[in-house]
C-alpha cells in the first residue's frame, strides 16, 4: 500500500462521497421536515441527471456559444447544466409534494402518524419515476461528454477531471445549504419548522408552504448531485436506487437527520468502499457501504453526530 | 365568551376541563366543529394559523415550547417571523428586551440553557415579536416558583398597560384573578362561572369549579 495509491483512493473515494453525501443530505433534510423517510429520493437524483443531460444535449449543438467564448465553453455549458437540474428539481420536488404526498398527510395524522403512508407512497413513486423515465428516455446507459479539460495525474494515476469538480461542487453546494440555513429568514423558518410543526404555526409560519419548499431544496441537491456524477459515469434510468441505498447508508453513519454528518457520513462511505475495493477486492464493491454502516450501528447506534432520536408523538 | 379590548381576561379551570383547547381552537391549530370565532368582528375558526397571526392574534405556549437549538436571538427573530422590514425587528427586539433585560443579558445563548423562567419569558417575548393585537398566555405560571411568577405576572400587567390585550388561561387562580378584569370558569368544557375578577375571588362555586367538584370519599 503506498502513498500514490492511497492518494488515487483519497481522491475517487472523497468524490464518490460527496455524491452520496449530498443525496444523503436531502434524505435528512426531508426527514427533519417532513418526518418521514423518502424512498423515492434516489428517482430524483436520476431524473436530475438526465436534465443535466438533456440540457447539455440542447447547448451541445450551439455553435454561438462556442464562438462567444472559445476557451471556457465546455465549463459554462456544465455548469448552465447544474443550475438546470437544481432549478428543475426543485420545481418538480415542490409538485411532487404538493400533488402526491399532500393529500396523503390532509387525511389525516400530518407528518407524523399517518409517515406509513408516505413512506409507502415514496416506494410507489420511485417506481412511477423509473418507469416514466424509462419511457422519455428509454433503458440505454447514455454518455454525459462534457467538456471539463484534460485527465490530472493524482497519484500516478490521470483521473478525469470531474472527480476533483465532484468534490468543488459538491462541498459548495453543501457549504450554500449551510449559510443558507443559518443566515437567511427563510433558513431560519425552515429550522423552525424541522423542529415543530406546532409552535412555527404559532409564530406565523406558513408551514404548509415551507414543507413544500424542504421537499423541493432536498430534491435540487439530488438533482445537482445527478448532474455531477454525470460525466464520470453514465447516465441511466437505474442509477437512483443503488444511489439511495449508498446515501441511506451515508445518512445512518454520520447520524440520521444531522445535515453536516449527512456529508460526513458520505465521505466516510466513500472513502470506506473505494479503500475497500482497490485493496481488498473490487468485485464486491456495493457491500462495504452496508458493511460500514452495520459495523457503525453496532458500536455507535446513532451514528457519528446522532443525537437523542426524534420522538414521534 | 368575550375578550373586551385592552382588557385583561382569565379562563379558569382544573386540569383537562378545555382551556387550552380553547386557545388552540382560537390559533387555528385544531378545527372547530360548530361555532365561531371572532377577532376584530372577523371570523377567524376556518383560516391557517399564520393568517391568524398576521391578524393581530397570537398564543404564547408554556416555555417549554422554545427551540432549543436556536440562540435567544434566533428565537426571537422567529416570534417576529410576519414582520417585512429588518427595523421593525431590530425595534421589536429592543421593545422585548426592555420588558425582559434578562433576555438581553442572554441573547447569545442557547435557548436549552436557560432557566425555567427564563423560557417563560422568552415564550412571552417570542410572542409579542409580531406586534399583537392580543396575546394568548397558556399557563404562564406552570412549573415555576411563586417568586418568578409574580415576576412574570408583574410584567404582563406591563404589557397590558401598553395597550394589548390578554386572554390568560391559569391554574393559579388567585395570581390570574389578580390580574384580571374578569374571568370565566370553566368546567368540563362549558362555562360554569363568569364575573368580575374582585367578586370571582370571593365565590364559593369557583373554588368547587376549579377542584372538579368532586368530594374525597373518606
Amino acid at each position: 500500500m503506498s502513498f500514490e495509491s492511497f492518494k488515487t483512493v483519497l481522491t475517487i473515494g472523497l468524490s464518490v462521497g460527496i455524491i452520496y453525501g449530498l443525496v444523503a443530505l436531502g434524505i435528512s433534510l426531508i426527514y427533519t421536515g417532513l418526518d418521514v423517510v423518502n424512498f423515492s429520493h434516489g428517482e430524483f437524483f436520476m431524473i436530475g441527471a438526465f436534465a443535466g443531460l438533456t440540457m447539455f444535449n440542447i447547448l451541445g449543438n450551439q455553435d454561438w456559444i462556442f464562438n462567444l467564448f472559445p476557451e471556457a465553453y465546455g465549463w459554462i455549458i456544465y455548469v448552465i447544466c447544474l443550475f438546470t437540474a437544481f432549478v428543475s428539481m426543485g420545481l418538480f420536488g415542490v409538485f411532487i409534494e404538493r400533488i402526491f404526498l399532500r393529500p396523503l398527510t390532509k387525511k389525516g395524522g400530518g407528518y407524523t402518524v399517518a409517515g406509513m403512508g408516505i413512506i409507502i407512497c415514496g416506494f410507489g413513486l420511485s417506481v412511477v419515476l423509473i418507469n416514466v423515465a424509462y419511457l422519455i428516455w428509454n433503458p440505454v446507459a447514455k454518455p454525459f461528454p462534457a467538456e471539463l479539460g484534460l485527465p490530472m495525474e493524482i497519484g500516478g494515476i490521470f483521473l478525469p477531471i470531474t472527480y476533483v469538480w465532484m468534490i468543488i461542487v459538491g462541498l459548495f453546494v453543501a457549504g450554500g445549504l449551510w449559510v443558507f440555513l443559518n443566515k437567511t429568514k427563510m433558513g431560519l423558518g425552515i429550522r423552525a419548522v424541522a423542529f415543530s410543526k406546532d409552535v412555527s404555526n404559532l409564530v406565523g409560519i406558513n408551514v404548509p408552504l415551507y414543507i413544500s419548499i424542504i421537499f423541493g431544496i432536498a430534491c435540487a441537491i439530488a438533482g445537482i448531485g445527478g448532474t455531477l456524477v454525470g460525466p464520470t459515469y453514465q447516465v441511466v434510468v437505474f442509477m437512483g436506487y443503488i444511489i439511495l441505498m449508498k446515501a441511506f447508508a451515508a445518512a445512518v453513519v454520520g447520524g440520521f437527520g444531522n445535515l453536516p454528518g449527512a456529508i460526513v457520513g458520505g465521505f466516510t462511505v466513500g472513502i470506506f468502499e473505494t479503500a475497500s475495493s482497490f485493496y481488498v477486492s473490487g468485485s464486491h464493491k456495493d457491500l462495504y457501504a452496508f458493511l460500514l454502516m452495520i459495523i457503525v450501528l453496532m458500536i455507535k447506534p446513532t451514528g457519528f453526530f446522532g443525537v437523542q432520536v426524534k420522538m414521534k408523538a | 365568551m368575550k375578550v373586551d379590548k385592552q382588557s385583561v381576561v382569565a379562563l379558569l379551570g382544573g386540569n383537562g376541563t378545555g382551556k387550552s383547547t380553547i386557545l388552540k381552537a382560537a390559533s387555528g391549530l385544531i378545527r372547530s366543529w360548530k361555532g365561531t370565532i371572532e377577532f376584530n368582528n372577523e371570523q377567524i375558526q376556518n383560516l391557517p394559523p399564520h393568517e391568524i397571526v398576521a391578524r393581530g392574534l397570537v398564543q404564547v405556549t408554556q416555555g417549554k415550547d422554545v427551540f432549543p437549538a436556536m440562540s435567544v436571538t434566533e428565537n426571537l427573530r422567529l416570534g417576529g417571523f410576519i414582520l417585512k422590514t429588518n427595523q421593525q425587528l431590530k425595534d421589536n427586539l429592543e421593545k422585548v428586551f426592555n420588558y425582559f433585560p434578562r433576555l438581553n443579558e442572554r441573547k447569545d445563548q442557547l435557548a436549552a440553557t436557560l432557566s425555567g423562567g427564563e423560557l417563560q419569558m422568552l415564550c412571552i417575548g417570542r410572542g409579542l415579536m409580531s406586534n399583537p393585537k392580543m396575546i394568548m398566555l397558556d399557563e404562564p405560571s406552570a412549573a415555576l416558583a411563586p417568586q418568578i411568577v409574580l415576576d412574570i405576572f408583574k410584567n404582563i400587567n406591563r404589557i397590558r398597560k401598553d395597550g394589548l390585550t390578554v386572554l390568560v388561561v391559569e391554574q393559579n387562580v388567585r395570581m390570574a384573578l389578580l390580574l384580571a378584569d374578569y374571568g370565566y370558569v370553566i368546567k368540563d368544557g362549558v362555562i360554569n362561572v363568569e364575573g368580575e375578577s374582585k367578586k370571582l375571588m370571593y365565590d364559593e362555586s369557583v373554588k368547587e369549579s376549579y377542584l372538579g367538584g368532586t368530594k374525597a370519599n373518606v
